[in-house]
């Protein structure tokens, strides 16, 4: 006999999702349309600055950021005045997003570390303002050099494979620090970003542990993930900062995220 | 099986060397500025290419001129010709790579 809906089931699923949501690992992301720019390449790179569920595609509104720039020879500089508003959303969302976009000229050799702070977003499902420094590398003409170099954000993940000419399986260290030291223990989050150029078919997880994959650091804030398909992957580490931002007129709590992106391809 | 000396000798040669020339790959990145094209040649760990030969060929493929890279894997040159220049960097050992100046941005540093 097919029964309908009764009311508490109804409220009970509504509850459900409410309570579901915050469960959904937030990604800033920062997407580049190559991590290799080889001699015969484009010299230009375009970029993308997210927020989102990598796995799922949603989109969250992404204000201006606080700070944009690339670290290239130890020199940092500025690319928050480049950067141009767009709109994005998943198949499953009918509103559309802010996020924001670049193109950025290699002029010379060596590793371009991008890095992003977001103003901090507010989140009344979890109650806090979230922060999420996020970076990633893009190597150009063969000069391999700068990756393992901090930028000096409040959190950021060193990497300590090469973040980049990764295949598929490949295993991914990197080092959570805060305030430029290790955060032992830390816990990390991984996801794989389902909207990577050439996935063939999209990720559906069949169960929801497999969203968002869950590593804790050794007591050195080291971490290590093997990524098992060939796309771009975010490592976000996250902590609580030791200040606050005020919501009308209450102390709210800020979490702070190192996030990292590597790309993966499948050798054959 | 005995191997041949010779042959015991060159593979172990070749091992060495060869295994130099995966791990150290060449490269040459060349840009133009005030009249002069400016040639950096170096290791992916960022070391530089010492004295290695620089060859310039234009567009039909005649060599135009040629140098050596000092200490800082450097080596410039007055603009010999608008035109797209294929630049090659030859080191010794067969390590070898080349990069592509447009002639567009050829006419843009003169």
């Amino acid at each position: 006999m097919k029964k309908s809906p009764t009311l508490v089931s109804v409220v009970a699923m509504a509850l459900l999702m409410l309570t579901a949501a915050p469960v959904l690992a937030h990604f800033g992301a920062l997407i580049p349309s190559s991590a290799i720019v080889g001699k015969d390449d484009p010299k230009t790179v375009a970029l993308q600055v997210k927020f989102i569920h990598p796995l799922e595609q949603h989109f969250m509104e992404m204000v201006k950021p606080k700070q944009f720039g690339v670290i290239h020879a130890e020199q940092k500089t500025d690319l928050l005045a480049s950067l141009k508003e767009a709109k994005g959303s998943s198949p499953d969302q009918t509103e559309k997003f802010t996020f924001w976009t670049t193109e950025f000229p290699i002029k010379r050799p060596g590793d371009y570390t991008f890095y992003v702070e977001p103003t901090p977003y507010w989140e009344p499902a979890e109650d806090l303002y979230i922060v999420h420094y996020t970076k990633v590398c893009v190597n150009a003409l063969g000069l391999e050099e700068g990756w393992d170099q901090p930028v000096g954000l409040e959190t950021e993940i060193i990497p300590m494979t090469r973040p980049y000419g990764l295949w598929t399986n490949n295993l991914f260290t990197g080092q959570v620090l805060l305030k430029g030291k290790p955060v032992p223990h830390a816990e990390v989050e991984i996801e794989y970003l389902n909207a990577s150029p050439g996935n063939p078919s999209m990720v559906l997880p069949p169960a929801d542990p497999y969203v968002t994959q869950v590593v804790k650091a050794d007591a050195n804030g080291v971490f290590s993930y093997a990524m098992p398909r060939a796309g771009w992957w975010g490592f976000s580490a996250l902590n609580e900062a030791d200040w606050t931002i005020d919501h009308d007129g209450q102390k709210k709590n800020v979490e702070i995220g190192a996030v990292y992106w590597v790309h993966t391809r499948d050798m054959k | 099986m005995k191997i041949p000396r010779t042959v015991a000798v060159c593979m172990l040669v070749s091992l060495l060397f060869g295994g130099t020339a995966l791990a150290h790959k060449v490269n040459l990145f060349a840009y133009v500025e005030a009249g002069k094209v400016h040639t950096e040649s170096y290791f992916p760990d960022g070391r530089p290419v010492e004295d290695g030969k620089v060859l310039v060929y234009d567009s039909g493929d005649a060599l135009l001129l040629e140098g050596r890279t000092d200490q800082e894997g450097l080596f410039s040159f007055p603009i010999p010709k608008v035109d797209d220049l294929k630049i090659v960097i030859d080191a010794s050992m067969g390590h070898k790579n080349s990069f592509e100046l447009k002639k567009a941005e050829v006419e843009a540093g003169k």
